[in-house]
């Protein structure tokens, strides 16, 4: 049985299958060696890294809610030089390509990550840049609001680099698709679709919040409909690649980013729940695929119909 | 290695006012576990409750895991009622353990609340000298059976005096160092916060040196989410991977003023 053919082709870059894992869920290295065959995954997504080390958040950081959970780290991570020492050379042995996730509080920072990222281009086939964390003081949907902002560091990034660039967004920004128009023009390749919506939650004997943060960023399936949504609409408007994420638990999850348009489906909190999680989807597709007599995934994209 | 499983429950009942004991056959779940590792529990084969529940080994030998649990918040509620033969997924052995020896040293176990499983591992796979439990009154207490293993020297405190000394576990620990000397003790911990924070108070004060198996909310368990930090000598770092047991000079909590 041949079975279908899951690669997909975004820029010149060739992924084997559509899955791969939203930046924070996957750790920075080999965390989930012992569940999962990295070289089964279509692409691997970093945990976001800036210029200078950031200890993040204070405790607590993470809060369990009906469908999902919070969380506000703070894009804790030991910053671009660690990732260039120890991290790149990791999965300079997995024949996966990476995607490099980064954060800045300027678009001097944008062009510096990039810069030094380009240099490992034989590892790093991507970069993501994420423009939405609801966490961070600086940058994030707190600092890139003003649009010229969001704009300045697509471009820096751009001016350093050939790579397939990706714009993280969220409906924290503002009007996705006005900004999705934006960040294209500043230079995007495409977008990421969507990052954790800022929610909150009080323990009311105390009454105070859960999160030191007060706020964090809301994940799993209660975001699903909205990401999905989004996919949906911007892809209607754009015809560039998407990788989406939001609430992605099962293959069924990633069928409907699938079919709504997405060309890559990143898998998130469900891996904190199900350490095997991406290749559990990998399976459902190729199930669906041969229940379906599908030939390729890409015949499958963006097939969504109204009745 | 660590491993994901999904395994069928052989039993799962009441120990008493206090725990539960659930138990389940899997020889990859259960072999190579030390005393202080955890699991990371599946509740229910939907998405609800949404996160795994963090439990430590009770037991393992080989091919049988046993937990103690009791009942906290609703995942271990619905727990509780999951009935034999039905299956959760179990993520194990994690973390790092206890120590099973202190050089010239006797060990002395403190246990409260969730810290009595792990501890009674420790005390029945290794050569403790005295075991410590803290509880409210003596329905709380274990049966002599779930006890019958253990080597060392047992010493129940409740706080209404119902069962062993009266007061806090601190209460023994005290008259224990008082008996034993300071520098001859080695103490390991594991139990509710406030407890916890007793005896690295008594400890420190004393120049005791010791380890504690410590608390966090977790998510992912293997060190991907950064969710459960614990202050440490060196910053935050995880208690998921880095941990739960921690020596006490590696603790910002165990020095004085916190």
């Amino acid at each position: 049985m041949p079975g279908i053919d899951l690669s997909v082709t975004v820029k010149g870059l060739t992924f084997r299958n559509p899955i791969t894992v939203a930046s924070g869920t996957f750790g920075t290295t080999g965390e989930y060696s012992d569940f999962v065959d990295y070289e089964k995954l279509g692409a691997i997504i970093t945990k976001t890294v800036t210029v200078k080390p950031r200890a993040g958040n204070p405790m607590p950081r993470i809060f369990e809610t009906t469908g999902g959970m919070l969380n506000a780290i703070g894009l804790q991570n030991k910053g671009i030089e660690d990732f260039i020492e120890h991290k790149i050379p990791y999965f300079a042995k997995i024949k996966t390509p990476l995607i490099a996730n980064i954060a800045g509080e300027n678009e001097g920072d944008f062009s510096l990550l990039t810069r030094m990222l380009h240099k490992h281009k034989n590892v790093v086939k991507a970069i993501e840049l994420n423009l939405s964390c609801p966490n961070v003081e600086k940058g994030g949907t707190h600092g890139m609001k003003k649009k010229a902002r969001m704009k300045d560091a697509v471009r820096a990034a751009r001016q350093e680099t050939d790579l397939p660039l990706f714009a993280k967004l969220s409906p924290e920004l503002g009007d996705v698709l006005e900004i999705a128009g934006d960040v294209l023009e500043a230079g995007a390749d495409g977008l990421s679709l969507i990052n954790t919506l800022k929610g909150m939650a009080i323990d009311i004997e105390k009454r105070r919040s859960r999160l030191a943060n007060i706020t964090g960023g809301l994940s799993g399936p209660a975001i699903k409909p909205i990401a999905l949504r989004y996919v949906y609409e911007v892809k209607k408007n754009y015809k560039v690649p998407v990788i989406a994420a939001g609430g992605i638990m099962t293959a069924s999850d990633a069928l409907e980013f699938i079919i709504a348009g997405a060309d890559m489906v990143a898998v998130g909190t469900a891996n904190f729940v199900n350490p095997r999680a991406t290749l559990d989807i990998l399976e459902g597709l190729r199930a669906y695929g041969v229940r379906h007599r599908l030939a390729r995934i890409a015949d499958l994209r963006g097939s969504f119909s109204h009745l | 290695m660590r491993t994901d499983e999904t395994v069928l429950i052989e039993t799962n009942r009441r120990v008493n006012e206090k725990y539960f004991k659930l138990t389940f056959l899997s020889p990859r779940l259960a072999r190579g576990v030390k005393p202080g590792q955890f699991m990371q529990v599946k509740i229910t084969p939907v998405f609800d409750p949404f996160l795994r529940r963090p439990f430590s080994y009770f037991r393992a030998d080989g091919k049988r895991v046993e937990m103690l649990y009791e009942v906290l918040g609703r995942g271990t509620a619905i727990l509780s009622q999951r009935a034999p033969g039905s299956s959760l997924k179990v993520m194990g052995p994690l973390g790092k353990p206890f120590n099973a020896k202190a050089k010239g040293k006797k060990r002395v176990l403190v246990a409260g609340g969730v810290g009595v499983p792990p501890l009674v591992f420790l005390a029945e796979t290794s050569k403790a000298d005295y075991l410590l439990i803290g509880t409210k009154s003596k329905a709380e207490v274990l049966p002599k059976r779930e006890l019958a293993k253990v080597q060392a020297k047992i010493l129940y405190s409740t706080n209404d005096g119902s069962y062993g000394t009266k007061g806090f576990v601190t209460v023994l620990l005290e008259q224990l160092i008082a008996k034993e000397g300071q520098e001859n003790l080695y103490i390991q911990t594991c139990g509710p916060t406030v407890m916890m924070k007793a005896v690295m108070e008594a400890a420190r004060r004393h120049g005791i040196p010791g380890e504690a198996s410590m608390e966090e909310t977790m998510a992912c368990g293997v060190g991907t989410c950064l969710g459960c930090m614990i202050k440490t000598d060196k910053g935050w770092t995880t208690c998921c991977t880095e941990g739960p047991v921690f020596s006490f000079d590696r603790l910002e909590c165990a020095h004085a003023g916190h």
